[in-house]
């Protein structure tokens, strides 16, 4: 059967002739490393959701242990800036909108 | 295990280096994927992953069957293969429609004045399960015709369990993924850069502008359009075109870009469908793997297509797009989203056969903006919990006030986001993949890891599971 539809992995121009296995694994190595450093506290919360368990208890106080360095060094901030813009941006209204006035001053908590 | 989760982030990460580390032996690396593949669908529920394979063997030997029987006469090839898509709607319809069919028909007996107690039961749903019986059937159809040879029983069950398309699609047949399994895959620049560009991108959709469109603004107003403003309505129903498709194509998005990095490439299942000129066009943009099945297995296999004359082609459309409503699930708000599709589907065919000569075409503006709003008409159906609703939900833009409590700025940046990327060059993603693939693995890497990161501290607390999940 004659499929009209191409795999958009089809890029319209010649392949490079590299391979791509090691490079890919550099690539989502390095971004998970980024990740683990930048985003420790998701890490925290994913290990915290996880039913109770000797292991689980430990694994979680790792990750506090984890968050805090990073907060120490300063490496979790912008995480944590762009997500207080984000809920800013989440909490504007349009003026006189129904909605209780002052929501956009409201307390960000998380 | 929902894509945008550390869980499946960190089960990607085992899979995809123990498979590539297996890469010397084809088989090997096969058999550990279909593992990984009942892993993921175990997630969900244990018991359906015997389902799974239950409905793997049953379309690994039909076709075996239609097979050893290709010199036997053609009835008796076709009583095969008939007998091998019942069986995967007796899966389908126990599963997905047992209740609602029951439902209907003791309101019919009692309406009939014959008050039975039937036998109602509680059916759990398996995720997916429309995906990957649609997959089964494809294959049996295609080894029918000979347009494919039947595969060893290993590929069949991966085609159908491969984690990336198994509980949203797309629906990827066996003539797009089984010569990919014959031989070990490379990965290639390319096909990683472009990978990733459609797995961050992906995720942008869902975790951003899908979640918060669905938790700001159209949950709460479809939940209760009798609460809300006329202003609300409208916006809600623009928002939840706007959920739909970046909910959706967020899945198939993920899907392509993660089976690529582990060398298979899946076809193309969205192409900008709000930038359609016709209903026709649109079906050719959204839900690609859906509508191009339908189109060659019920509307043209089954139902003969335009061959039976003009009559026949519109009833066959409108057929067509019924069954491709309630293949959604079981309410008759699909069946009713499906009709309009479907009627809407026949007039233009009836239009462009009874349009003067010379006679003007549409501005292609004005084809886009009529279509749009026909297919935001039909998702005010497929969203509502029941055809009073909807009526309701219509009703309400008609009569209600314009002081809106729920709509907001961010809302609104973000329907015309979801718009305006409609009207983007097509393969602006392409594009980008072919500067990615240039890049050194660290800085890709960097940037990837600085991408997601911004993603996160903007994505709503906690993820909704995808819309498809349903269905």
């Amino acid at each position: 059967m004659p499929q009209d539809t191409p795999s958009p992995i089809d890029l319209p121009e010649p392949e490079l002739d590299e391979a791509g296995l090691g490079w890919s694994f550099g690539v989502i190595f390095i971004a998970s490393l980024f990740l683990l450093s930048a985003n420790a506290a998701s890490l925290r919360d994913w290990i915290d959701d996880q039913p109770p368990s000797p292991a689980q208890q430990q694994a979680a106080e790792w990750g506090d242990r984890w968050v805090e360095t990073t907060e120490g060094l300063g490496i979790g901030l912008p995480r944590k800036a762009m997500h207080d813009q984000w809920k800013r941006a989440e909490q504007a209204r349009f003026p006189g909108s129904a909605q209780k006035e002052g929501a956009a001053d409201s307390p960000i908590n998380d | 295990m929902l894509f945008p989760t550390l869980t499946f982030g960190l089960f990607f990460l085992v899979v995809f280096t123990i498979v590539w580390a297996a890469n010397g032996s084809n088989e090997w690396r096969k058999i550990l994927l279909l593992i990984a593949s009942w892993v993921f669908y175990g997630a969900w529920d244990w018991r359906f992953v015997a389902l799974l394979i239950g409905s793997a063997l049953l379309n690994w030997g039909s076709a075996e069957l239609i097979w050893y029987n290709r010199e036997a006469p053609a009835a008796r090839r076709r009583a095969i293969m008939i007998a091998g898509v019942t069986g995967n709607l007796a899966i389908l319809g126990f599963f997905k429609y047992y209740g609602f069919f029951v439902e209907q028909l003791g309101d019919i007996l009692h309406a009939a004045g014959y008050a039975r107690d039937l036998p109602l039961m509680q059916v759990v749903l398996p995720v997916g399960i429309s995906f990957f019986t649609f997959q089964g059937m494809s294959y049996l159809a295609d080894v029918h015709a000979e347009r494919l040879a039947p595969a060893k029983l290993l590929d069949v069950t991966l085609l159908m369990s491969f984690f990336p398309h198994l509980v949203a699609g797309p629906i990827v047949r066996g003539s797009d993924l089984l010569p990919q399994f014959e031989e070990s895959p490379r990965l290639t620049r390319d096909m990683a850069g472009m990978g990733l560009v459609l797995i961050v991108w992906g995720l942008f959709k869902k975790a951003v502008v899908a979640s918060e469109l669905s938790t700001g603004l159209v949950d709460p107003v479809f939940f209760d359009p009798a609460a809300h403003s006329r202003l609300d309505l409208v916006a809600a129903a623009y928002g939840y075109a706007v959920q739909i498709y970046c909910d959706f194509s967020a899945y198939s998005d993920m899907a392509i870009g993660i089976a690529v990095l582990f060398g298979y490439k899946f076809p193309l299942n969205f192409n900008q469908p709000y930038r359609a000129q016709s209903l026709q066009d649109f079906w050719r943009r959204w839900h690609i793997s859906l509508s191009s099945w339908l189109r060659d297995y019920l509307y043209i296999g089954a139902l003969g297509g335009s061959r039976k004359g003009f009559a026949r082609q519109c009833l066959n459309l409108m057929a067509t797009m019924l069954l491709g409503g309630l293949w959604h699930g079981a309410k008759w708000t699909f069946v009713i989203w499906g009709g309009l599709h479907g009627g809407v589907l026949a007039l233009e065919r009836i239009w462009e056969r009874i349009r003067p000569e010379g006679f003007p075409r549409l501005p292609r503006v004005l084809g886009i903006l009529i279509t749009f709003h026909i297919v935001l008409i039909g998702w005010i159906f497929f969203r509502a919990e029941s055809f009073d609703a909807a009526i309701a939900y219509l009703r309400g833009i008609g009569t209600a006030g314009v002081a809106s409590d729920v709509l907001t700025p961010l809302a609104c940046g973000l329907i015309l986001f979801g718009m305006a990327i409609h009207f983007t060059p097509a393969n602006l993603g392409q594009r980008l993949a072919l500067h990615v693939r240039l890049l050194p693995a660290w800085a890709l890497g960097l940037l990837v890891g600085i991408t997601i990161l911004i993603i996160d501290s903007m994505r709503f607390e906690g993820v909704a599971p995808f819309i498809y999940y349903q269905f």
